[in-house]
């Protein structure tokens, strides 16, 4: 049957593969299993022997895409410049459409049509932070727990979108502003310290109304044409901005490659800037002031901020324009195993390669770690000491300017 | 046993361009009469999650880095070499054969595995243990990854030598498998002559230790047999390698030429001074280009070729090397020669260099990569010839080569798809092996013979030699079940005539 979807993957991205397997050691499931199936390289083969109509499109080969964590390493070590996070993103929606189980069809409902909706989310939001005040969290099983290192959401549940705010001083700008879905109303703090940060340098921040989710979980969880939808909606709402900033790592990822998802998609595509990137131009360009100190901070890599994206100096820039010094944890910025719906998916994986995260940042003998990612964030804090706080660059800069 | 549908064409290239098995007694294909099916009792000794059977499976073990694809029944992830031992009698029961394999990134095609092998997968056994920091020695697991070995002991300010391109992924056991090289082999010569011992498990399942830590051990070298022998000899379970210290100063030199024949001259010259530089490596124009766009390292792209040269020792000596290279490099008209302010610098060249072969695919979908030796008086001739061969088939062609031991890598980038492209560009390499093997040079530098190289051995071996070598392999492994078809081609033993 080979594929059946739009979204497959390719012959042409297929063969830009050569096997000449310098991915491996990059990669996190490679490396805690040694098997090639979990290896960027074995899963290119899978999906080259399903182009080629050797296999079907069955359980066991679900079960070789569902394991990666769509980290995208493998992209920055690859010589041969084969997109992998497309080709995954292709073979994850060829799964959920050749073998519609309860589970793909749950996933794809959640953040393929839930989290688009603003209802649902704030619903949701409206639920976990009553769990939270009520300090429920501990009867819950297993995955659910997981809300215990969420943020606590405030009551009533916020949201950005439809608002906008004017420049503090001399105005250089208009940016667009992505909302974002678990973000805009989990996260609505680091929302908060970015579109200060931005009055700040002189930018009007608008977050248009009609936009919706990026679609980023979506299309990695094999909900294709939901994530093409959403991809074409945002291609709307942000007609007419030069920049639209994005606040996290995920998101700005996945839109940068909106040219696989929407008419339309490579010119926004070429607007989209991530939050970091931004903030550390201003600084660069002294739009926005460097505040002293060197109080010592660990520092995780989001995986779609450094490999995706090859944003790595940026957030450190903003740290030190914050008052905090540096501390790497992980050189090599292997994935914290949170990756989504993945530490869901598949917990044992997700906490082997969260432990070692966590092991790596505790030889700091630090308490205070930076990330730029709410995934990353909930994984670290999760497998940290509780007395450990976790928080995003920018909200640490904002609070050091407005404390100053 | 679940042996369905051909894996032949899972290659990227889609085609089978070279067969299995080929080798043993006999040569029979046939031979292999399977008694009974081993999944069971495999699974039983590993667990499901560390025996693989499905078709998906199959394909993903079916090739290495090389262009042919093979066909497994059944791959195992095994923890411990007491795993590897019940492994290889429960193979050895069922009369299956065995393939070892390692990261998978040969070259050759050592890893391919025989229809309905078994494939180990030694990754997993990837301890370092027993570090002796004032000896200089290690016990290592054959799946730990080579660069991994070298970081691991950065802090002691020791490494293991041998490099190969592919050292951020290849494993030390595939290392000792190929007798890998690299291009600090110049001055420290290959994996041979940094492997003390191993452990491995013999064809029946016992295991044992060649060599040891003593200069000189006494009886046979059956280490030195080992090195090299691809899994034909026996499983390698944990290596003993010699350790080197870190030079007190390191030169990075970049030579940059208009025409590769000064390049060539300029290898020439500087080995007839007696200089062994730790690496003297070549790249020429198609070569700069690809490596360029993918690692953005300031290659000159416009240049007919660039050398890398690399000096090492205490820095008095560095220094007056580094001049004499300079110095022969501008006799033959090096536009440009910059050292490597710093190790950033220095890493950058290297991983433009290291990353070679997989730049590649920017050009072509498909790439034939060959091996060979000359004697380095004839770099230059050899090279014009193996031009020619390209130009004469009308074939793209690129090189990089650890130009210090004339060792060349021709490099013909293709795509398959086009009808009788892949036998055009194999004939194509042939020739050049033969070109190479005419002006007195040998069929491998580093990458081993596998299935590549192996219907080429008569070229540098009589029958008797071949014959010699055939016995070596019977006296380890009787029964031809350790990785068949591999290293000798058909026909290698006398044996028949002899008798006759």
């Amino acid at each position: 049957m080979a594929w059946v979807t739009d979204f497959a993957p390719t012959t042409v991205e297929l063969n830009a593969c050569i096997d000449c397997g310098l991915c491996l050691p990059v990669c996190p499931t490679f490396g805690v299993t040694g098997d090639e199936s979990a290896s960027p390289r074995g899963r290119i083969a899978a999906m080259r022997a399903v182009d080629r109509r050797l296999v079907e499109v069955d359980e066991r080969f679900a079960e070789v895409m569902g394991l990666c964590l769509q980290c995208r390493a493998c992209e920055v070590a690859c010589p041969s410049l084969v997109q992998f996070g497309r080709l995954m993103e292709g073979a994850r929606a060829e799964v959920a459409a050749q073998l519609p189980d309860w589970r793909t069809v749950a996933t794809r409902t959640v953040f393929g049509r839930a989290i688009a909706s603003r209802s649902a989310v704030v619903l949701l939001s409206w639920v976990v932070g009553a769990v939270q005040r009520m300090h429920l969290a501990s009867v819950l099983p297993g995955s659910a727990a997981k809300a215990t290192a969420l943020r606590t959401i405030p009551l009533p549940v916020p949201t950005t979108a439809g608002h906008e705010w004017l420049p503090e001083g001399e105005p250089i700008g208009t940016v667009g502003f992505l909302a974002g879905c678990v973000m805009d109303q989990w996260y609505s703090d680091v929302h908060t310290a970015v579109i200060q940060v931005l009055r700040t340098a002189g930018y009007r921040v608008v977050a248009p109304k009609n936009q919706t989710c990026c679609g980023a979980l979506a299309a990695h969880e094999g909900a294709a044409y939901d994530a093409a939808k959403m991809a074409a909606q945002n291609v709307e709402a942000f007609d007419g901005f030069d920049l639209v900033v994005v606040d996290s790592a995920g998101c700005s990822a996945h839109m940068k490659g909106y040219g696989h998802w929407a008419d339309g998609g490579d010119d926004l595509a070429s607007r989209i800037i991530d939050a970091n990137e931004l903030i550390a131009t201003l600084l660069d360009a002294d739009l926005l002031p460097h505040i002293e100190g060197d109080t010592p901070i660990a520092v995780q890599d989001p995986c779609h901020l450094r490999h995706a994206q090859g944003i790595a100096e940026e957030p450190r820039e903003i740290l030190r324009a914050a008052g905090y010094s540096p501390v790497e944890t992980d050189p090599a910025g292997t994935c914290c195993g949170a990756a989504g719906a993945y530490q869901l998916d598949h917990p044992e994986m997700s906490a082997i390669l969260g432990m070692a995260k966590s092991t790596q940042v505790r030889a700091t003998g630090l308490n205070l770690v930076a990330s730029a990612n709410p995934g990353c964030e909930m994984q670290l804090k999760a497998h940290l000491d509780s007395g450990t706080v976790v928080a995003h660059p920018i909200e640490l800069y904002w609070d050091a300017l407005r404390s100053r | 046993m679940h042996v369905a549908n051909s894996c032949a064409d899972a290659g990227r290239s889609g085609s089978e361009v070279f067969t299995l098995p080929h080798d043993r007694r006999g040569d029979d294909p046939g031979r292999y009469d399977v008694t009974m099916d081993p999944t069971v009792e495999l699974i039983d000794l590993l667990g499901a999650s560390r025996v693989h059977t499905h078709p998906v499976d199959r394909i993903i073990y079916a090739k290495d880095s090389g262009v042919t694809a093979g066909d497994p029944a059944v791959i195992v992830l095994p923890d411990t070499t007491e795993e590897v031992a019940a492994v290889v009698r429960i193979a050895s029961r069922a009369g299956i054969p065995i393939v070892a394999r390692g990261a998978g990134t040969g070259l050759a095609g050592g890893a391919v595995p025989a229809p309905g092998s078994i494939v180990i997968v030694l990754t997993r056994l990837n301890a370092i243990e027993e570090v002796d920091e004032i000896g200089r020695t290690a016990w290592v697991g054959p799946g730990v990854v080579n660069l991994d070995l070298s970081r691991a002991l950065a802090d002691r300010g020791l490494h293991f030598a041998p490099d190969p391109a592919s050292q951020q992924s290849s494993t030390i056991g595939g290392n000792v498998g190929t007798n890998a090289g690299g291009p600090h082999c110049l001055a420290e010569g290959t994996t041979a002559a940094h492997i003390l011992g191993v452990e491995m498990v013999t064809a029946d399942g016992d295991v044992v230790i060649v060599g040891g830590e003593a200069p000189d051990e006494p009886g046979y070298d059956l280490r030195g047999l080992i090195v090299g022998s691809e899994g034909t000899l026996g499983i390698v379970t944990r290596v003993l390698v010699r350790l080197i210290q870190n030079p007190p100063d390191v030169v990075t030199m970049l030579l940059v030429f208009e025409n590769i024949h000064q390049a060539a001259q300029t290898v020439s010259d500087i080995v007839a001074t007696g200089l062994v530089p730790a690496a003297l490596e070549m790249m020429d124009q198609p070569m700069i280009v690809a490596v360029e766009n993918f690692m953005h390292a300031g290659l000159p792209t416009d240049a007919g070729a660039v050398l890398i040269a690399e000096v090492v020792g205490h820095p008095a000596g560095t220094v007056v090397e580094a001049a004499l290279i300079e110095e022969i490099g501008r006799r033959n008209d090096a536009r440009e020669i910059r050292t490597a302010a710093d190790d950033d610098e220095r890493a950058l060249l290297w991983k433009g260099r290291k990353n070679a072969f997989g730049s590649i695919a920017q050009s072509a979908p498909d790439y034939y990569l060959s091996d060979t030796v000359v004697p380095r008086t004839r770099f230059v001739d050899v090279l014009d010839e193996i031009y020619a061969i390209a130009e004469r088939d009308g074939l793209r062609l690129m090189n990089v080569f650890h130009a210090g031991d004339g060792n060349f890598h021709p490099l013909v980038t293709f795509d398959a798809s086009e009808p009788g492209m892949s036998e055009k560009v194999i004939n194509a390499a042939h020739d050049m092996v033969h070109a190479a093997v005419a002006a007195g040079g040998t069929l491998s530098g580093e990458h081993g013979i596998g299935l590549e190289k192996r219907d080429l051995m008569h070229l540098v071996f009589t029958p008797e030699d071949l014959d010699a070598q055939a016995r070596i392999r019977d006296a380890f492994d009787p029964e031809g079940s350790l990785n068949p078809g591999k290293i000798l081609p058909a026909g290698a033993r006398l044996t028949e005539e002899r008798d006759a």
